[in-house]
């Protein structure tokens, strides 16, 4: 095509250094000789402009003559004609030559080759160049250019740009023509290219652009945007069945986009520009169309004149300013509003995004305190309206400090008696001072009424998601003063001078905390029906009304419910364990659901940014899982994700409580993490329990690697364990899995093999679990295969027992803790019970029960690395030990369990930090567990085959708690079969999947 | 201008890492770099050819603009292939790479391919980022992985057109809606699938952009 690379090539007396001033000689001389772009010359211009652009890169580093030569010879005019020829592919030349243009300018480090380039005024002829933007590649390369440019801009560069004789300033003005470009690249680097702008402090540029050019474009902007949100709403409204997701998602993201833009020239803090831009915001956007739009939801009809107050303020009918391009469609006439749903949606999104005082300042105050009168009287009451508030508030501010003041200094440190003053109000008192101010403001506020009128979730809870939104980014947005949150969004605190009260005697003043009752009641009437078996409230839903509720009545770190509210939360909680409860279940899958769910919601509380960023939420809630819609943002599909669902609300409404009484959560993950070997840690063998179960064996990996292990099975974990060459009797864990987690086989050909597999512990990825391990284990016998293979069995039953019995507790459900809840009292269910009541007796007179809890799963190592061997010879003596207790693996009975009690008493760490509880309840319940595990030792350990031992044992155990707490038929039909059939060994429901 | 598809990429990464070295260098093959002489570029072109298609490929990079929120979700929103780059010399540049892939995901739509890239292979003396490091992060967070010079061109192309490669795959999949631009790929206008005047891929001294008119 054209000759390339050829620098060394020759020809025309080029000179060999193509780095160098005769090479740029030279090149002048090849454009001087070629004025006239044509097909045949075309190609070697190209190279030469190319060729020009890499010299002067060179002679910026190297030799300062090369760019005095290009001045000299002003070759940036032959720039400027070459374009300006309207010749064959043109266009190709123009883009080599916009191009040469962005390498030097992204290239020169100095900045006297800056101002020499710059000078001439000849970029500016360039910028004003009407190119070609109808070939892409010219468009992407010119804005391009421009946005390279837009980067080089400071204090100093600014005047080559702006001409403040000429009041003229090109490289803006054209730029801004393509802000609403149909290709989003070109769009972004407008918007880039305006912040570059706007970030120069150039005052009298600045005032060129807000007077010249600020009015024309943010009403663009604004009326875009307008424009576009119609057309949101327009595909929600069309798209009830989920059809065309992608497109509202791009919608969503292009509103979010926009927002952000004006956040970041909000964020630049240009005085004159931010004023211009939020006048033009508040008044043709977010009051005319946001606002007024939640009105669509009002059932009286709205006011007749609002429709064309709005349509005269959106400026619907008017065609934005010709000067844009690319402003060729018109907006569909239309009502001029949206649904309430979109509006909520982009509201809360504002409230989100956009922090700039005045902005977000004018729009919290319209939405919680514009009254009726002013409501019906139109928008520009509304602001007026505004303007007065704030003037009584500047006014008044100065008073209300020196008020606050003398109130702080005669409060003093009486502070304290006079908080236990308060508990001496009456729960109704209470209730009646903080309700009073509220009640009367509902009717009266049209708009709020609206917001809380969304709150009504009798038929679904499609509206109630975004007014939780809106209220939530309300109250979190930093541009919204507290006095307008103050008994709406937040609690209030007054200090009342005892004299005013009842109570004369004192002197001191008092702290009254109110907050917005109606509001909590509306939330708690959400989290109470939330709890309800089958209700169509999502679970994001009754997250972010539990964490409203909490902001709405935490004031200092403290909890100012009143009591009627937090019996109603009270009753919610017990409603979400009694949901729960009729999940709970014998089947493997319970736990692991119940501990995935777990591990899901700690990955972190609820983002409503990014919620609100999500535009799935904008389509009424649906229950399939096709949709590709998160789980918690929408509803429960079969008998699974409602077991999952009732997990979830049961974590949620406990967190809350536990947030609000200011207690920390003990019970929860069921592991935990400090309690467990790790891996390389050291464990001292001798001691009893890791040394009752010590069983010698070679692993064989995948790919054939054999290791020697020793097997050890603790209380919750198996641990392979190496001997520590340092330390005689103490070996190193090298492989840490979970009892629960594994999965044990025979082999069919060798009876001295084990197929273990040891799966991950439940991760965020529920999809497939990772094995981390899966291998052959070759025991040194069949004697010992058995023995491992019935304790790892047992061990994996055992950990999920355990497990198990912790959420009973958790539920409530009896027998698990100490006193019954008089609901489950004489239910006839306490024929299975007996043997276990009996029991507790016995297992509290034997030693070591008491302890038990306390030296929880795990802990003993940690004790025991302090504790060094005594004995050289504890090592070997270990495994002879072990030896001898597989020998009597067909008659052991209670031993290993004893043997784990003993060890356990010798050490004396506290697993987890309890000291909140009540020590009587503990030990209770210790005992209990105690007796759960022990009781079914005493069953499996009967020497028959472990296989159907095992799993019959699981089940009947567990069967037998479950009858105590289903309420569900379904699963009390599967209890009572279960129940009929504990002897047989028909249902080992526990134990297919060891298998 | 014909093509079937365009692609738009943006380079990603902490500044100094060669990023616009690295797209000029795929643009532009005849800025050799062999002269000591740096040149970089924020945006350009380059027609390939995948499974007998013309593809066009624009690059655009996002240096200088990461101050604006704004500006840099909108980036990612509108590529289809990101390239993800780090310094081998400079083990920062490896250490910040889950934070870009953080901000990547969350403001990219899911399907966008991003390639991660070490560059400045050339420089094995002062190498500070192991090649197993790189792949290893590649491996976990499911990206395509190599390491590049974009002062010896090595790999230069294979990394673009990889990446492009497996877009490509994607829309044959199905997975991407070619219908919505949205993504970052166009379809091309009324594409006449021979035309004897375009570059082959990687053609030699190709250059950006119009060279097809």
């Amino acid at each position: 095509m054209f000759r390339s690379r050829s620098w060394f090539g020759g020809g025309w007396g080029r000179p060999k250094n193509p780095h160098s001033i005769e090479h740029l000689k030279y090149l002048y001389n090849v454009l001087s000789r070629n004025h006239t772009v044509s097909e045949h010359n075309r190609g070697l211009l190209v190279e030469t402009l190319r060729s020009i652009a890499e010299i002067l890169i060179w002679g910026d580093q190297n030799d300062s003559s090369v760019f005095d030569f290009f001045l000299e010879k002003n070759m940036l005019s032959f720039f400027l004609r070459i374009m300006r020829q309207r010749s064959g592919g043109s266009n190709f030349v123009c883009v080599q030559l916009l191009q040469t243009l962005n390498i030097l300018f992204e290239n020169i480090r100095n900045e006297t080759s800056l101002y020499y380039l710059l000078s001439n005024n000849h970029v500016n002829s360039i910028i004003v160049h009407k190119f070609d933007f109808s070939d892409e590649e010219v468009m992407a390369y010119y804005i391009s250019f421009l946005k390279t440019l837009s980067l080089k801009l400071n204090a100093h560069t600014i005047h080559f740009f702006y001409n403040e004789h000429t009041n003229d300033f090109p490289l803006y003005t054209e730029a801004i023509k393509f802000f609403n470009h149909p290709e989003s690249m070109v769009r972004i680097a407008v918007r880039t290219l305006t912040l570059n702008v706007y970030k120069v402090e150039d005052s009298s540029m600045l005032t060129f652009i807000r007077d010249r050019t600020a009015a024309p474009y943010f009403s663009n902007i604004v009326w875009f945007i307008g424009k576009h949100v119609q057309e949101l709403d327009n595909c929600v409204r069309n798209d009830a069945d989920h059809q065309s997701q992608n497109r509202l998602a791009d919608l969503v993201a292009e509103h979010l986009d926009h927002l952000h833009y004006l956040n970041d020239i909000l964020l630049l803090n240009i005085t004159d520009l931010n004023q211009v831009l939020a006048d033009h915001l508040l008044n043709k956007l977010l009051i005319p169309l946001y606002i007024y739009s939640l009105t669509s939801l009002r059932h009286h009809g709205t006011p007749e004149n609002l429709a064309k107050v709005l349509n005269h303020n959106l400026g619907l009918g008017e065609t934005p300013p010709s000067t844009f391009a690319g402003t060729t469609t018109l907006l569909e006439t239309n009502s001029g509003k949206v649904s309430c749903i979109v509006a909520f949606f982009l509201l809360s999104q504002v409230f989100l995004i956009i922090s700039y005082q005045p902005v977000v300042r004018t729009l919290a105050w319209i939405i919680l305190k514009t009254d009726k009168r002013t409501y019906q009287e139109g928008i520009d009451k509304l602001l007026e309206n505004y303007e007065n508030y704030k003037k009584a508030i500047d006014e008044g501010n100065t008073n209300s400090q020196i008020e606050i003041a003398s109130n702080a200094s005669s409060a003093g440190s009486k502070e304290n008696l006079v908080e236990e003053e308060q508990k001496n109000i009456t729960d109704e008192e209470k209730e009646k001072l903080a309700t009073t101010p509220i009640e009367t403001n509902v009717t009266d506020k049209p708009f709020l009424e609206i917001v809380y009128n969304a709150l009504d979730c009798t038929d679904n809870d499609y509206a109630v998601l975004f007014a939780l939104c809106l209220l939530y980014a309300i109250a979190n947005n930093k541009g919204v003063t507290s006095d307008l949150l103050e008994l709406v969004l937040r609690p209030k605190k007054v200090l009342i001078s005892k004299r005013c009260t009842s109570s004369p005697s004192q002197t001191a003043k008092d702290i009254k905390y109110s907050y917005n009752t109606y509001l909590v009641e509306k939330l708690l009437h959400i989290v109470v029906l939330a709890c309800q078996p089958s209700c169509r409230i999502r679970l994001v839903t009754l997250e972010l009304a539990l964490k409203l509720i909490i902001q709405l009545v935490m004031c200092d770190g403290k909890n100012v419910m009143n009591e009627a509210h937090k019996v109603s939360l009270e009753a919610a909680r017990s409603q979400s364990t009694a949901l729960l409860r009729n999940f709970y279940k014998s089947e493997e899958i319970f736990l692991d659901m119940f501990e995935h769910e777990y591990c899901d919601m700690s990955k972190g509380p609820l983002n409503v940014e990014w919620l609100c960023m999500d535009s799935a939420i904008l389509l009424p809630p649906t229950g399939t899982p096709m949709t590709g819609i998160d789980f918690i943002k929408r509803l429960p599909c079969g008998e699974v994700e409602r077991a999952r669902r009732a997990i979830r609300v049961f974590f949620l409404v406990r967190d809350t409580v536990l947030t609000l009484n200011g207690e920390m959560e003990t019970d929860l993950p069921l592991t935990n993490p400090q309690s467990c070997v790790q891996i390389d840690t050291a464990l001292d063998l001798s001691i009893a329990r890791y040394n009752s179960d010590l069983i010698a064996c070679t692993v064989v990996g995948k790919d054939g690697q054999k290791i020697r292990r020793f097997l050890v099975i603790d209380i919750m974990q198996l641990i392979l364990v190496e001997p520590d060459p340092k330390k005689l009797g103490w070996g190193v864990a090298k492989l840490v899995g979970f009892l629960q987690d594994i999965e044990v086989t025979g082999d069919k050909d060798d009876s001295r093999c084990l197929h273990i597999t040891i799966y991950r512990p439940l991760s965020n990825s529920s999809a497939n679990r990772v094995p981390l391990l899966s291998a052959k284990f070759v025991f040194d016998d069949n004697i010992r295969c058995m023995a491992a293979k019935q304790r790892l069995t047992k061990g994996r039953i055992k950990a999920r027992q355990k497990k198990m019995q912790h959420i009973a507790r958790l539920l409530d459900i009896p027998g698990q803790t100490g006193p019954p809840s008089p609901a489950y009292v004489g239910a006839g269910h306490h024929q299975c019970r007996g043997s276990g009541s009996r029991l507790l007796f016995h297992a509290g007179r034997l030693p070591g029960f008491v302890t038990r809890r306390d030296n929880g799963p795990g802990i003993a190592h940690r004790a025991d690395d302090t504790i060094r061997p005594r004995s050289p010879s504890r090592h070997t003596g270990a495994i002879k030990k072990d030896e001898k207790t597989k020998k009597e693996a067909q008659s052991r009975s209670r031993e290993p369990s004893a043997n784990r009690n003993r060890s356990r008493e010798g050490s004396p760490r506290m697993p987890r930090p309890r000291s909140e509880e009540i020590p009587l309840e503990l030990i209770k319940k210790s005992r209990n567990a105690e007796v759960e595990v022990a009781s079914k030792i005493t069953i499996v350990s009967r020497p028959q085959t472990p296989k159907t031992e095992g799993g019959d044992v699981a089940s009947s155990t567990l069967s037998s708690l479950q009858t105590h707490s289903s309420e569900e038929t379904s699963f009390i039909a599967q209890n009572d079969a279960a129940r009929t059939s504990t002897s047989s060994s028909s249902k080992n429901k526990g134990f297919i999947e060891t298998i | 201008m014909s093509y079937a598809y365009l692609f738009k990429y943006i380079i990603i990464g902490d500044t100094g890492v060669g990023k616009s070295c690295l797209l000029l260098q795929f643009t532009d093959k005849r800025f050799q770099p062999v002269h000591d002489l740096t040149i970089g570029v924020e945006f350009g072109a380059r027609m390939i050819t995948i499974d007998g298609k013309q593809i066009k490929l624009q690059i655009w990079d996002t240096a200088g603009q990461e101050a604006f929120r704004s500006i840099t979700r909108s980036y990612y929103r509108g590529a289809a292939g990101a390239l993800l780059v780090y310094d081998i010399t400079r083990r920062e540049t490896f250490n910040h790479l889950t934070t870009w892939l953080e901000d990547a995901r969350q403001h990219s739509n899911s399907n966008m391919v991003i390639m991660l890239i070490g560059n400045k292979s050339d420089l094995e003396s002062r190498r500070e980022v192991k090649k197993e490091e790189g792949e290893a992060f590649a491996r976990e967070h499911g990206l395509v992985f190599m390491e590049t010079s974009a002062k010896t061109a090595a790999n230069v192309e294979e990394a673009f057109i990889n990446t492009a490669k497996e877009i490509y795959e994607k829309i044959q999949e199905g997975v991407f809606d070619i219908n919505n631009e949205a993504n970052g790929i166009k379809i091309g206008p009324q594409h006449s699938p021979t035309n004897p005047s375009l570059p082959g891929a990687g053609g030699q001294g190709s250059s950006q952009g119009g060279s097809c008119c």
